[in-house]
């Protein structure tokens, strides 16, 4: 389902050229500037990010290579962060990207506590809450140890616009709606749940540091058994699982993430999307690069290569990927509850006021949250004027 | 008592100086487990596979290419026009030398951002982003400042009467320059040298907005994105970081008096 | 005769400058009236269909409304101020030590120089990882292993901009010694043995010789610690991105990511103008203070 949409997109950029560009936050595969070589060949660039699993590409890079000799990929390797990543893309490209594809986050947890108090995995932000301060007293005062009930990604990046839009969302709030072009931010629903995050979240159950955290600090404190829960991207199970990389391997649980009570959990769409930028000169190229990419073959071999959540949902019940990682059964609902960041061409400006409002609003306790937000919602809206106004 | 108290403060200064760095470098013999351990452990294990992680996983030795073909093309370039413009600035009988030297400066002081835009937009309609000139020819124009005053204090101190001496010989002004001038000024060539090849292959901000393809990233740049979308490498950036500043110490080290004589060269007189 | 050699040596002259005016008027001095002229216009990078409409002074009037940009410039000025005023106290002290003679000064002189040779970048990862709020070494030296008392430094805004201070002071101090030191290498010798024979103490020779004479290079370090401090970028690039809440944000990195991140080309060159006149305003203050023997001709 997601990806027919996602092949909808591609073929129709020309329309959405106008309307639609950086939607995706954590854009992570990108193709632009297109040229064409002396060799006879095609040549396509393809940004992305720097492979984790490097050998992933190689094998994929070599299948390509077989089946399309004609087409020479060149890669470039994006900046770390979903921000400096965004920088780039945008700086070098004008981008407008289209997604294919979904990537989907979930909540992990120590096992091997949460039995041994007894206690269910958490279906609600409050009981995580609950739950998180009954074990962390319990083991300090047995171990008088330094430990937290939580860790996520709270620093001033792309990554805190995801954490908090999925407490948001699943409050019944929003912050773009996508009809009328007005920012939610200052409605209840949304001011509640940031104040959720502030008073019970930042300094409480996680350490104040989570406002330093992008996904491999935060993962530091887990694997070095110093957390209960832990929100992240898929990646982290491995991670958590390897006696290499975790002090707490064959220890922790994984489900999508928690809600608010009468409603529904939300996981941010975005991170693996694939575009072709609207200035490349070979865009058929690109978009059997593409294909490829999203095949069922080769999403396969980046499932089992690099341990990501492939992108079709058929590979879900495949027996050798649920041999290697049994929780992507599970996963397929997160999965189906993806939910997109706001659509818009000048989204890196919108994100940026996002950030911004969202780390004043949780590292300050006596902020005036609906002031914040009334703020940050004109500046949204003044700057989605500027799109209307370009037609 | 002074003596003590002398002796006491230049260690404070000493430790402060270098602690930050072979924490660093400890980081660098460390596994990832020990690297994030909590607290932080002291004595490493002694491993070196960040090392060899950062040279095989995170193509170290190609960021050092890059880097040292920038910081040594801008170094040469920089120096040939210092040499030119500095020897005019010093011994021709010219007009507006104070504006132009005073332009220089102001030049030499320029805050990146207030060029950025425009020099990153001519770098693209030259088709020069991700090339090594789209580096080398904003480098060249921002240290060039420092080149000229330092090769036109160096010229001025040389006595006139090898210069006439050399005139009247029936030398040209070019010979003179690069037959009499430039070796006699070699400590200040040196120098130059010097100052200009560590800010190439230290500076950042242009080589950020220039670079973006991992092919021709210079060093900095590199090591300010080692870290992966989940990974936080700090063994391989450690590695990388004293491998980055190991030669300079070493440069230092050895030519510290030339680079004070440089710096001040012209400044304080 | 007389006037047709004088002629030439000119033309000479001006040919061999040719170069590097080139470069000059090319890289740095169209640049900077390219970025006043895209700050007079509404340029949006990711909204080509837009144009390039000319705003008049539109952009100018956002700017001062624009409560980050101006935060931003707050930011920057206090982080000039304060690493500008101990990296001129560290520096005095550090040109001090190693202008004496004494044994290992040497190693005493290349210790001290590391920080100076460390990229900026290696120095920002650096110091990033001694405040890491678990496994930092500035915990563990404050705290021990009491992680219990440890504390996100980079969380809190006081702490996060505090901690980016102290790495540029640890960075810069020692090439601010360096100029210094270049000052306090042409004292002549005998105006000390002088003093002495008259009975002045260490402090008075220091008030009355070192620092008056030593005046004019801790100007020029004054002149370059200051322009340098006012373009910081790689520290909070790598430290803070900024935050949190842009506790840390300065004026070249909001200009950065408003013309290269948001795309924004002709609102950001306001921030680029803005930054090229307040820095020009004070190295001109700067160079009339120290005079004009810079530019005899």
């Amino acid at each position: 389902m997601i990806k027919g949409t996602g092949k909808q997109t591609i073929r129709t950029s020309g329309k959405l050229f106008k309307l639609f560009l950086g939607l995706s936050l954590i854009a992570s595969l990108f193709f632009g500037c297109t040229q064409d070589a002396d060799n006879g060949k095609t040549r396509i660039h393809f940004v992305t990010w720097k492979a984790n699993v490097p050998e992933a590409w190689d094998e994929i890079f070599r299948l390509f290579k077989e089946e399309h000799p004609g087409i020479e990929v060149i890669t470039e390797t994006g900046p770390h962060s979903s921000t400096a990543f965004h920088d780039l893309l945008t700086q070098k490209l004008k981008n407008r990207s289209t997604d294919v594809d979904v990537f989907l986050m979930d909540v992990i947890w120590r096992k091997d506590l949460l039995d041994r108090y007894r206690l269910p995995p958490p279906r609600t932000w409050d009981q995580m809450v609950v739950q998180a301060e009954l074990i962390t007293e319990e083991e300090k005062r047995l171990h008088n140890a330094d430990f937290h009930g939580f860790s996520g990604q709270f620093k001033q990046y792309e990554g805190l616009v995801c954490n908090m839009m999925e407490y948001i969302l699943s409050n019944g709030g929003h912050i773009l709606n996508a009809d009328t072009g007005k920012s939610g931010l200052a409605e209840k629903e949304a001011i509640d749940a940031v104040r959720f995050v502030r008073d019970n979240v930042i300094a409480k159950i996680a350490p104040r540091g989570v406002l330093t955290y992008q996904e491999p600090e935060s993962l530091d404190l887990f694997v070095q058994g110093k957390a209960v829960f832990h929100r992240n991207w898929p990646y982290a199970w491995g991670v958590s699982n390897n006696p290499e990389r975790s002090r707490i391997a064959g220890k922790v649980g994984i489900a999508k993430l928690p809600l608010f009570e009468g409603n529904q959990s939300y996981s941010t769409l975005g991170g693996w999307h694939a575009g072709i930028s609207s200035y490349s000169k070979n865009k058929d190229a690109a978009w059997t690069f593409i294909q490829f990419l999203t095949s069922e073959k080769i999403q396969k071999v980046i499932a089992l290569k690099a341990g990501k959540a492939p992108t079709r949902t058929s590979l879900y019940n495949d027996a050798d990927i649920l041999k290697s990682y049994p929780h992507f059964k599970d996963m397929k609902d997160v999965f189906l509850t993806a939910y997109p960041r706001p659509r818009t061409a000048l989204y890196p400006a919108v994100s940026n006021v996002l950030q911004r409002y969202f780390s004043r609003a949780i590292s300050s306790p006596d902020l005036n949250l609906e002031e914040e937000a009334n703020k940050a919602s004109r500046e949204i809206e003044q700057i989605l004027s500027l799109e209307k106004q370009a037609g | 008592m002074n003596r003590v108290l002398f002796y006491i403060i230049t260690f404070t200064f000493v430790t402060l100086s270098i602690l930050p760095f072979l924490w660093f470098v400890d980081t660098s013999l460390k596994s990832p487990l020990e690297i994030t351990a909590i607290p932080p452990v002291l004595i490493p294990s002694g491993t070196l596979s960040s090392y060899s992680s950062a040279v095989k996983e995170y193509n170290l030795l190609h960021f050092i290419r890059n880097s040292f073909i920038v910081a040594s093309s801008t170094t040469a370039v920089t120096l040939l026009i210092s040499i030119i413009a500095g020897y005019s600035l010093s011994r021709l009988r010219i007009k507006y030398k104070g504006i132009i030297m005073g332009s220089l400066l102001i030049v030499s002081m320029f805050p990146q951002i207030s060029i950025a835009g425009p020099v990153w937009k001519i770098m693209l309609h030259l088709g020069w982003l991700n090339s090594y000139q789209g580096l080398i020819l904003p480098y060249v124009t921002l240290t060039l400042p420092l080149g000229v005053w330092v090769m036109a204090s160096f010229f001025r101190e040389l006595p006139r009467e090898l210069e006439e001496a050399s005139r009247v010989d029936g030398c040209s002004h070019i010979q003179t320059l690069f037959k009499i001038m430039v070796p006699l000024a070699a400590p200040g060539v040196f120098t130059a040298a010097i100052l200009v090849f560590i800010y190439a292959w230290n500076e950042f901000f242009f080589a950020l907005l220039v670079m973006t393809q991992q092919t021709f990233q210079t060093l900095p740049v590199g090591i300010a994105l080692f870290q992966g979308q989940y990974t936080l490498p700090w063994g391989e950036i450690a590695a990388a970081s004293t491998v980055a500043t190991v030669p300079l110490v070493v440069i230092v080290f050895i030519f510290q008096k030339k680079i004070v004589r440089g710096l001040s060269a012209g400044a304080v007189k | 005769m007389q006037l047709s050699l004088q002629a030439r040596e000119r033309l000479f002259g001006y040919t061999l400058l040719t170069p590097c005016l080139l470069f000059v008027i090319i890289f740095a001095f169209y640049p900077i009236l390219y970025s006043f002229y895209l700050s007079l216009h509404k340029i949006i990078l990711s909204l080509p269909q837009l144009g390039q409409p000319f705003s008049g002074l539109d952009n100018y009037s956002a700017l001062f409304q624009d409560r980050i940009a101006l935060h931003s410039l707050r930011n920057t000025l206090i982080f000039v101020f304060f690493t500008t005023v101990f990296e001129i106290l560290l520096g005095l002290v550090i040109a001090l030590i190693i202008n004496r003679q004494f044994r290992g000064r040497g190693l005493v002189r290349a210790a001290v120089l590391i920080p100076w040779a460390v990229p900026t970048v290696v120095a920002s990862q650096m110091w990033r990882f001694i405040f890491n709020d678990k496994y930092g070494l500035a915990n563990f030296l404050l705290f021990g292993s009491d992680t219990s008392a440890y504390s996100a430094w980079l969380a809190n805004p006081v702490t996060a901009f505090a901690a980016i201070m102290i790495a540029d002071v640890w960075k810069t101090s020692s090439f601010a010694g360096l100029l210094i030191l270049a000052g306090l290498q042409v004292i002549p010798e005998d105006l000390y043995e002088a003093a002495q024979i008259d009975g002045a103490s260490r402090w008075q020779q220091f008030r009355r010789i070192t620092l008056p004479l030593v005046k004019p290079a801790i100007l020029i370090a004054l002149l370059f610690r200051t322009m340098d401090a006012f373009r910081v970028f790689d520290l909070v690039f790598v430290m803070t991105q900024g935050g949190p809440a842009d506790a840390t944000n300065v004026l070249q990195f909001y200009g950065y990511k408003k013309i290269f991140a948001e795309g924004l080309m002709g609102y950001g060159s306001t921030i680029s103008v803005l930054v090229f006149f307040i820095s020009l305003l004070i190295s001109i203050i700067y160079i009339r203070v120290i005079g004009t023997g810079l530019f005899k001709e």
